[in-house]
């Protein structure tokens, strides 16, 4: 477990690691917490000649309001949203989906920017992100972009960021008045990642019924996805039980679920639902108690 | 530390002592393997196959010994008549032994086996040029699946043995057909116990250093077997035993994936000695899962003939063993005690169990926690639900009505071997008594009515252990101990035993201490390293404190009576007129006339008047060799609840009582208990070495291999009665391995017994949430 | 690992099976291919370094076509040994026209061995997905445009 050799480097400010990216081109990882990327290098499946640690840049570990939405810088760790009170109050389902990952250590060390940016599929924020319809904040020597949740993920492993951008913050609209929001997971029982997970938010009108719906869901595909039939079943509805079952049935509905030691793609699937009605049922509740 | 009053017979023995060895484990103060740096150090790396079946056409290493930092290269050719062959103890009729070389000469029959190591100066180095040779492999056809190796045409792990068949044992005892032809119901099912990887949280390492002026040689490894080592190094090296000095410093678990002598340990010591320079090499978590011995790994068929009333009168057995590529140094010896185990706390007066070991093209499986007994009793406490089930009768009363009463012991079982002493009724009663086991029933009852999966799981287990009698034992099943008074009445004690986290640091302090009324932390004992304490045998089969601590004891016993015999001559009396209370020595009928115990010993080392024919100092050496195993039993009781949607298994409750004889120490039994537990839960529901058609080893690493987390585990509740074993002085048995006997069968048969509306009657471990799920969509069952 | 699904690329099946027999366009198509050389009848060296997110590893090994007919149908082996053990595979690849389309079905068995069989377990299906999608997207694209 001992990685190929490879240059260390620690910027102190964004701007002199956008250079160093400029510089080693393709070459080049950026380390945040690390614990995605430096057990591939162990392994030796990742085999960058340069790492650029973020980890000195100071101005990357935040969560604030601005403008009225909530943003947090890619350097934030999970422990930190997890713990934050903002995020409890206002976008719940996130803080859940940071308090799902790993454990202790893992959250004390990983990072938000790091966990989208590496976008495995089984990561339990891109379902989170996805139903915060979040906007990447992207910076490179040409200056930033801003990239929609929906667009950022790619594929497995894959996002839009190009080999001299650094994704520097995440950031978006608070749960609405009247909504509730949730993050449910089942668990890999190794490697603790998502065979499936679920972020679900409905928000209620004054009678009670679904204004709207959004449900991204994790780990039965190459990316996360927002599950849009679902969501459209729900709309203008009283969210009762059965009609959170049916409308939950369309959970996997157009993907390709994986196959992998831990799951076949019909167990998938079928968590997927379960997980849905189960997540949207909570947000339900929740959204009925504001 | 405790409120006990130092002195009093008995103060130390079963008081819940915290472990002595603790404090430096826990703040990283413990030297293990890898903390040892040596100037010169040299650091190996080996190249591995990828192939589990290949022929070795050619190795290029050029390109590595030019690599910067590199001290050499070798292959096979390099060892090829110089090192021996990795040995193998196990003693069978007509066992098949092939080559078993450190590194393979010609072929590779396992992903992960060794071709090549390379030495460099820094272990980053070591790493680099290990990918810079060049193996040149010709992929040969792989068999993974032991039965499928038996079938004829099967790919040929090894050309010589073209049946792929290592070892045929045969296990009899009584009339099999005739209680076969008596049977009411003959109950069967096949059975799995799939392999598992033992995963110390320290994987193996090794230093070797020789001194090239003495011609002496250094070996720190993490081993359990320090003493059996240095012998089998000895051995394979051709270095004289005299000067080979083993130390296994701290060790970071084995569960007896470290009871073996590994090809690394020959090769850094040959290494060492042909370089002139200290050599070190740890294995990574990634070799820990590929070249480390596997446990269990058996296709069992078994068959229970039964009177309608629940008596058993026979078993048939076919245990297949999946033993991997070679033999390690038990290999093929652990599945006969899956065969000696198999009847379990039962009377089953008719016995006929065949094993075959298989060879394949996968690591050898060898001992892990429990070796052999797990898969016993798995095999039996499966069959007895089975037997409830198919006579709709009580689980517990099945097992009730073939337990051997207490009166019988020690019982002469009909695989020949005699349990020691049990009382099979008492632990059981307790289980269900502690579980509420009549409500449980009838709450069940209600439950399956409302499409709720509520399920009680019981196994009643009986193991082997205290390994054991010498004429039963590879390679000895003795144990020794040298206990010393020093002059200041502090003692150290010098072990055979390698204890690597049982805490025998501490119980045997206690054993100690009882002894010269002095304090456990007066004491020290001293393991491990083969040039200060005796010869030993090690720490494996749950064998310390029965075997080692009884050693102990006897030598503590010699020292009393000595120390008796000082103190009645420094007071002018006759030895018989001493008694040993409170820490002094004082006259029978005249407590005022006494010495204290430091009095004593000081006269002892100081020696200006001794008692005739008394040697000066105390200093005293035994052997302890058991006259039978021991035989510790249990019941326990598992309550599950499944999610009907997800398939996953939820605990209730988990009631463990175990019977192991006296108790040295309450809560180093209790942690070993819950350690086993945890073990079986994982084989139960979570725990599988996936090995593809290619041999391939598809979890090899953390993040596929399910070791169970701390978020898996229920609250476990332990609880105990004790029944003295006769075999040893102190009546105590073992308990190292119990946990993984009892538990695995309990926890499955809680499953099980929920799913029982279904009219499911078996599912192989590991019991994953979709298999379970699947049952309960009716996909399968 | 079974394999099999089906890609539908713009342009007629006699352009398509230029891409996939030509040995300067399949290696253009080829994911991360560096390398492809005419070794003997029908069967090239290849170099490929496949390139998924943070993970990167080079194989180098043969590739071999046979059962050629035509604008029909082609079977592909793939026998190559790299820095993450070897990756083994056979496969057949079926064209049908479909008006101005050709579908390609493909139908297959891979073999891998060594690290990134033992470690890479959970992202094996996925990848081998995203390296397929790619490679019909690059042919669509090259012989399309």
């Amino acid at each position: 477990m001992i990685p190929s050799s490879f240059e260390y480097v620690a910027p102190a400010t964004i701007e002199e690691a956008l250079s160093l990216l400029e510089r080693h081109g393709g070459e080049a990882k950026l380390l945040a917490g690390g614990h995605s990327l430096l057990p591939l290098m162990k392994l030796r499946l990742a085999v960058p000649r340069t790492l650029i640690d973020l980890g000195r840049i100071r101005d990357l570990s935040y969560i604030r309001e601005e403008d009225g939405k909530i943003c947090i810088g890619a350097m934030t760790t999970h422990a930190a949203i997890e713990s934050s009170e903002l995020l409890q109050k206002r976008a719940l389902l996130l803080a859940e989906a940071a308090a799902a990952i790993g454990d202790v250590q893992v959250r004390n060390r990983g990072t938000l920017g790091g966990s989208a940016a590496h976008a495995d599929p089984a990561a339990d924020y891109p379902a989170a992100l996805l139903v915060l319809d979040a906007e990447f904040r992207v910076v490179s020597r040409n200056g930033e972009r801003t990239v929609a949740a929906q667009s950022f993920f790619v594929d497995m492993l894959t996002t839009v960021l190009r080999p001299d951008e650094i994704l520097a913050e995440i950031r978006f609209e608070p749960d609405p008045a009247g909504s509730g929001s949730t993050y449910k997971k089942l668990h890999q029982p190794a490697s603790g990642f998502a065979i499936v997970g679920v972020a679900a938010r409905v928000s209620l009108d004054a009678s009670g019924n679904c204004r709207a719906a959004r449900v991204g869901i994790t780990g039965v595909t190459g990316k996360a996805y927002r599950a849009s039939r679902v969501e459209k079943e729900l709309k203008g509805k009283k969210l009762d039980a059965s009609v959170i079952a049916r409308a939950a049935a369309h959970a996997a509905e157009g993907v390709q679920p994986l196959s992998d030691l831990h799951a076949s793609a019909t167990y998938r699937a079928a968590m997927a639902e379960v997980y849905t009605r189960r997540a949207l049922s909570e947000a339900a509740a929740r959204a009925r108690k504001v | 530390m405790a409120k006990a009053k130092a002195g009093q017979p008995g103060a130390w023995f079963g008081r819940p002592l915290k472990r002595k060895e603790d404090p430096r484990l826990i703040q990283g103060l413990a030297h293990y393997v890898d903390d040892i740096q040596l100037s010169g150090m040299l650091y190996a790396s080996l190249v591995r196959s990828p192939y589990a079946h290949a022929r070795i056409r050619k190795i290029d290493a050029s390109a590595a010994r030019k690599a910067p930092g590199v001290v050499a290269v070798l292959t096979g050719k390099d060892i090829d008549g110089v090192l021996g062959q990795i040995p193998v103890a196990a003693a069978l009729p007509e066992l098949r032994i092939p080559p078993h070389f450190p590194l393979a000469l010609d072929r590779v029959r396992y992903v992960g086996e060794a071709v090549a190591v390379v030495v460099a100066d820094d272990r980053y180095r070591a790493r680099d040029a290990a990918d810079l040779v060049e193996v040149d492999y010709e992929p040969l056809p792989v068999v993974s699946d032991p039965e499928k190796a038996l079938a004829p045409g099967a790919p040929k792990v090894h050309d010589q043995f073209p049946d792929n068949q290592a070892c045929r044992w045969v296990l009899q005892g009584g009339d099999v057909e005739k209680a076969f032809r008596q049977a009411d119901r003959i109950v069967q099912q096949r059975f799995v116990n799939q392999r598992l990887i033992p995963v110390a949280m320290e994987p193996r390492g090794v230093v070797a250093s020789y001194d090239a002026g003495r011609q002496t040689v250094t070996v720190w490894s993490s081993t359990q077997i320090p003493h059996l080592l240095k012998t089998q190094l000895a051995l394979m090296t051709g270095i004289p035993e005299t000067h080979v000095h083993v130390i296994a410093p701290e060790v970071g678990g084995g569960f007896g994936s470290k009871l073996n002598v590994y090809g690394e340990e020959a090769l850094v010591t040959h290494l060492a000695r042909t370089l002139g320079r200290p050599v070190k090499w740890t294995e990574s978590r990634r070799e820990n899962f590929l070249v480390t011995i596997h446990g269990r790994d058996q296709v069992n068929e078994i068959e229970l003939a039964v009177k309608k009333d629940g008596r058993i009168l026979g078993l048939r057995a076919r245990i297949l063993a999946d033993l991997g590529a070679y033999h390690q140094l038990l290999t093929p010896a652990i599945p006969t005690l899956t065969g000696l185990m198999i009847e379990g706390c039962y009377k089953i007066p008719a016995v006929r169990v065949e094993y075959i070991g298989v060879f394949t093209n996968k690591m050898c499986t060898d001992a892990y926690r429990g070796a052999g007994r797990p898969e016993a009793s798995y095999l039996i406490e499966r069959m007895m639900d089975l037997v409830a089930l198919e006579l709709g009768k009580d689980p517990a009363e099945i097992r009730r009505k073939n337990f051997p009463s207490p009166k019988e012991f020690p019982f002469a079982t009909t695989t020949g071997i005699v349990y020691d002493s049990g009382n099979y009724t008492a632990p059981l009663d307790k289980a269900l008594d502690l579980v509420g086991y009549k409500k449980l029933r009838a709450e069940q009852q209600k439950a399956w009515k409302q499409g709720r999966y509520l399920g009680i799981g019981l196994s009643t287990y009986v193991e082997i252990c205290a390994m054991g009698p010498s004429s039963t034992m590879p390679a000895g099943g003795w144990e020794s101990a040298t206990v010393r008074i020093q002059p200041t009445g502090k003692v150290t004690v010098l072990t055979g035993a390698s204890p690597h986290g049982q805490g025998q640091e501490t119980s045997f302090a206690q054993i100690v201490a009882d002894g010269f009324g002095i304090s456990p932390e007066d004491v020290v004992v001293v393991h491990g390293d083969t040039s200060t304490v005796p010869y030993g045998i090690g720490t494996f089969g749950s064998r310390g404190t029965a075997v080692g601590g009884t050693a102990v004891f006897q030598a503590v016993e010699k020292l009393k009576q000595k120390l008796v015999v000082m103190a009645a001559h420094l007071l002018g009396v006759p030895p018989k007129r001493i008694e040993a209370r409170n820490g002094r020595y004082q006259v029978k009928g005249n407590p005022k006339k006494s010495k204290t115990y430091n009095e004593v010993v000081l006269a002892a080392y100081v020696a200006k008047s001794l008692p005739k024919d008394f040697e000066p100092g105390l200093d005293a050496t035994s052997i302890f060799e058991p006259p039978n195993y021991t035989f510790p039993f249990g019941a326990h009781a598992c309550v599950v609840e499944l999610d009907p949607e997800t398939g996953e298994v939820k605990f209730r409750r988990y009631v463990a009582v175990d019977d192991c004889g006296r108790v040295v120490n309450p809560l180093l039994v209790d942690g070993q208990v819950q350690g086993g537990i945890v073990q079986s839960l994982g084989q139960a529901l979570l725990e599988e070495a996936v090995y593809d058609a290619n041999g391939q080893l598809l979890t090899g690493e953390l993040m596929d291999y399910a070791v169970p987390k701390a978020w898996d585990v229920p609250w476990l509740e332990t609880a105990r009665t004790e029944t003295p074993s006769p075999v040893n002085p102190m009546g105590v048995k073992g308990i190292g391995e119990a946990g993984t006997i009892g538990a695995t069968p309990a926890i499955v048969n809680a499953v099980l017994d929920a799913l029982r509306p279904l009219g499911v009657r078996h599912i192989d471990m590991p019991l994953k949430r979709e298999k379970i799920w699947a049952v309960m969509q009716g996909r399968q069952g | 690992m079974n394999l099999q699904g089906e890609a539908s690329i713009p342009a007629p099946p006699e352009r398509v099976w230029v891409h996939l027999t030509d040995v300067d366009l399949l290696a253009r198509s080829l994911p991360g291919c560096e390398k492809l050389e005419l070794e003997g009848e029908g069967s090239y060296r290849v170099t490929l370094k496949l390139g998924i997110g943070a993970l990167s590893g080079s194989y180098t090994g043969t590739v071999r076509l046979s059962e050629m007919v035509p604008e029909q149908n082609l079977r592909l082996a793939l026998q190559s040994r790299g820095s993450w053990g070897f990756v083994q595979g056979e496969g057949t690849l079926a064209l049908t026209r479909q008006e101005r389309e050709t579908l390609v079905r493909y139908q297959g068995e891979l073999q891998v061995g060594g690290l990134i069989a033992s470690v890479g377990q959970r992202l094996l299906e996925g990848a081998a997905r995203m390296v397929i999608n790619q490679f019909f997207q690059n042919i669509a694209r090259q012989a399309a445009g």
